[in-house]
């Protein structure tokens, strides 16, 4: 490796770095609060390498990985999302049953994981950071062991996450054997004169999207969703739901754009339908949740569908939309996520939409932070959600995909009703059966607050001013150099 | 040798299917040694030596012992001796002994042709091995290994017995284990 390699790869060595240290430190015995603080400090020193990589992108470390300002871009919401998740944990294990030291252990690597598969472009390393993420999400969200659901969501996510990773490895092998390559630039290669898909290459990469719906729990993969969510810890679910998602995401969509795999119709067309149920689905399921994991658990489903919207017409909107929509997705989804982790307490997790009754006159932040991200994964105007949404249906529209924008936006009416009722219960008035504020952790749970009103000033401030933003996406190149390999 | 390689496909397809219809866990376990043994074969045939080696080696050594010793940690108990008499009765090791036989002969065959012919002749040595590894793919074996440090922080995580201290004055911090 060149001295250059380590300096572009700085990110994602002190993401590794920090793991092993933190170990040390739980061999040192420190406290919670200790390991927490070098945890925060980590994770924010990988978040700014993001931006001083000094080294010209595109960087391509071949044969494995390739960083391009879209990876960057990818790798900074995954360790902004983790960031966040590491900071609504304290106050969410603090008290807990179980010592969270190895928490934040699993946190680093599933992080390092997520971050590898945006940078990927290769099989090899698309595979190894998927299993480093799902082999720590395994653990991690059985981490309360001694709860009945959480043990039951860890083997419920186990036996399918690796029945859903042979899947995807017997495609990448069919795969490997019609273009005798593992890198996406030289499967791209052999696929350019192709007019039709290889039968073989189409057995290959149908399998490999079983085991990528899968991770992105997309219709009709979707099924571990609800419960994996709801018994996992709270910043867990959190993580899933954005971080692990997010990164599943962003290699898919390098590797269908640099194959150029839209073009063959069996593809997008089997896109779009993914998408539409994807939607129509989630919405519907989400309808009557009473439960407010669940109802995010088959709200993300929807979300993903909207996601799929951005790839298929596979324009040059298509980019700057998905990265767009994935960022509001992950603010909103964080912000809802973080006042569930602040106000659960040491036994239960503040989970049943009923204990959000009235909220916002108990406290008044706390409902507004909930309420803002609701509206802004609702999709209404003035929220990031809404400018996300209108980005997608000018991608889907200017390549006359109708279809599918008609489903986004009859998905988008179903999800407004439930996303309501949700700000509904917060507003209403009454006595508060929901449990009272917590008051043992003040300097985290302040910490946690002003981190999670920050979450809500973005929501606010790119959905009015969106433009410097779409102007940063609108740069973004994916690809460049070639590897030899 | 390509009867050969056909023949050792068709014993891995057989034994694996043994192996998931098979009642008792460790009727599956013998005929999961030959599913491993013949992949073996199958890779030894296609030139991959090392890769071969490398599969008896940590699949039906290593992992098959781990196997075994689960099975017999889980089967405590004073009929075990008696279970495992009826369990290991002569005609359910007929099978896999017959497998495993067809493979020693293809591999004695294999090996008593003069130029060690294979069923595909592009052999590939332990060095080209280590140097794809440890030079072009050198970052995939570092994220193999954060991937084991993974798996083992988590397993260490969810097997860990709660230490019980049988002090009365240490028994103030129950989550220090």
């Amino acid at each position: 490796m060149a001295p250059n390699d380590f300096l572009a790869l700085l990110p994602l060595l002190i993401l590794s770095i920090a793991a092993v240290l933190v170990m040390m430190l739980i061999v040192a015995n420190q406290s919670h609060r200790v390991i927490q603080m070098a945890s925060l400090f980590l994770f924010l020193t990988s978040f700014l390498s993001l931006f001083l990589i000094p080294v010209t992108l595109p960087y391509a470390i071949a044969p494995l990985l390739l960083i391009d300002s879209f990876g960057v871009y990818m790798m900074a919401l995954i360790v902004f999302s983790a960031l966040v998740v590491n900071i609504i944990s304290y106050v969410y294990f603090e008290g807990k049953e179980e010592g969270p030291k190895e928490y934040y252990v699993l946190l680093f690597l599933c992080t390092l994981g997520a971050c590898i598969l945006a940078v990927s472009q290769h099989f090899v390393s698309l595979f190894l950071g998927l299993e480093i993420l799902t082999i720590g999400l395994y653990a991690l969200i059985a981490y309360l062991r001694s709860r009945q659901r959480a043990i039951e969501a860890g083997i419920k996510y186990l036996i399918l996450a690796a029945f859903s990773s042979a899947f995807l490895l017997f495609g990448m092998a069919l795969i490997y054997v019609q273009t005798g390559s593992m890198s996406f630039s030289l499967i791209a290669h052999s696929l350019a004169l192709e007019t039709d898909l290889p039968a073989l290459f189409l057995l290959g990469i149908g399998m490999m999207m079983v085991g990528i719906g899968f991770k992105l729990a997309i219709v009709p993969f979707h099924m571990w969703a609800a419960d994996v969510y709801q018994g996992a810890p709270l910043p867990v679910t959190a993580f899933i739901a954005t971080a692990s998602k997010g990164g599943v995401l962003a290699v898919t969509f390098r590797f269908l754009t640099s194959i150029d795999g839209l073009r063959f119709h069996v593809l997008s067309a089997s896109l779009v339908v993914l998408a539409m149920v994807s939607i129509l689905l989630g919405n519907i399921l989400a309808l009557q949740q009473k439960n407010l994991k669940r109802l995010l658990a088959y709200s993300s489903i929807a979300h993903f569908g909207y996601l799929l919207v951005a790839f298929v017409p596979n324009s040059p909107l298509s980019l700057p939309a998905m990265s767009f929509y994935l960022s509001a997705y992950l603010i909103s989804t964080l912000a809802a996520f973080g006042i569930m982790a602040v106000r659960s307490d040491g036994t239960e997790e503040a989970e049943e939409l009923a204990s959000y009754t009235s909220l916002f006159w108990q406290s008044p932040l706390q409902a507004s932070i909930l309420g803002l991200a609701m509206l802004s994964l609702a999709g209404i105007p003035l929220t990031v959600g809404f400018t996300g949404k209108f980005y997608l249906l000018a991608a889907a529209i200017q390549n006359n995909y109708w279809a599918l924008a008609l489903v986004l936006v009859l998905g988008s009416i179903l999800g407004i009703y439930y996303y309501l009722r949700v700000i509904n219960s917060l507003l209403k008035g009454g006595t508060t059966t929901g449990a009272l504020p917590k008051t043992a952790f003040p300097y985290f749970l302040v910490l946690s607050l002003v981190m999670l009103s920050l979450l809500a000033l973005f929501i606010l401030g790119l959905g009015v001013f969106p433009e410097s933003l779409i102007g940063y996406l609108k740069d973004l190149q994916m690809g460049g150099t070639t590897s030899v390999y | 040798m390509t009867t050969a390689w056909y023949i050792t496909a068709a014993i891995t397809l057989v034994s694996t299917l043994m192996v998931i219809t098979r009642h008792y866990p460790v009727h599956a376990l013998l005929y999961l040694n030959v599913s491993l043994i013949s992949l073996a074969l199958l890779f030894y045939l296609m030139g991959a030596h090392f890769a071969a080696l490398l599969q008896i080696i940590i699949y039906a050594g290593a992992i098959m012992v781990l196997f075994i010793f689960v099975i017999m940690l889980l089967n405590l108990g004073q009929e075990t001796a008696t279970q495992e008499k009826r369990w290991l009765k002569p005609k359910v090791w007929i099978g896999p002994c017959l497998l495993a036989l067809i493979l020693l002969v293809q591999f004695t065959y294999s090996l008593s042709l003069s130029k060690g012919e294979t069923y595909i002749n592009n052999v590939v040595e332990p060095k080209a091995v280590a140097l794809s590894l440890f030079q072009s793919y050198m970052i995939g074996v570092q994220l193999a290994a954060l991937l084991l440090m993974a798996a083992v922080v988590g397993a260490a995580h969810i097997g860990r017995h709660k230490r019980t201290n049988v002090h009365r004055f240490l028994q103030h911090k129950p989550d220090e284990s």
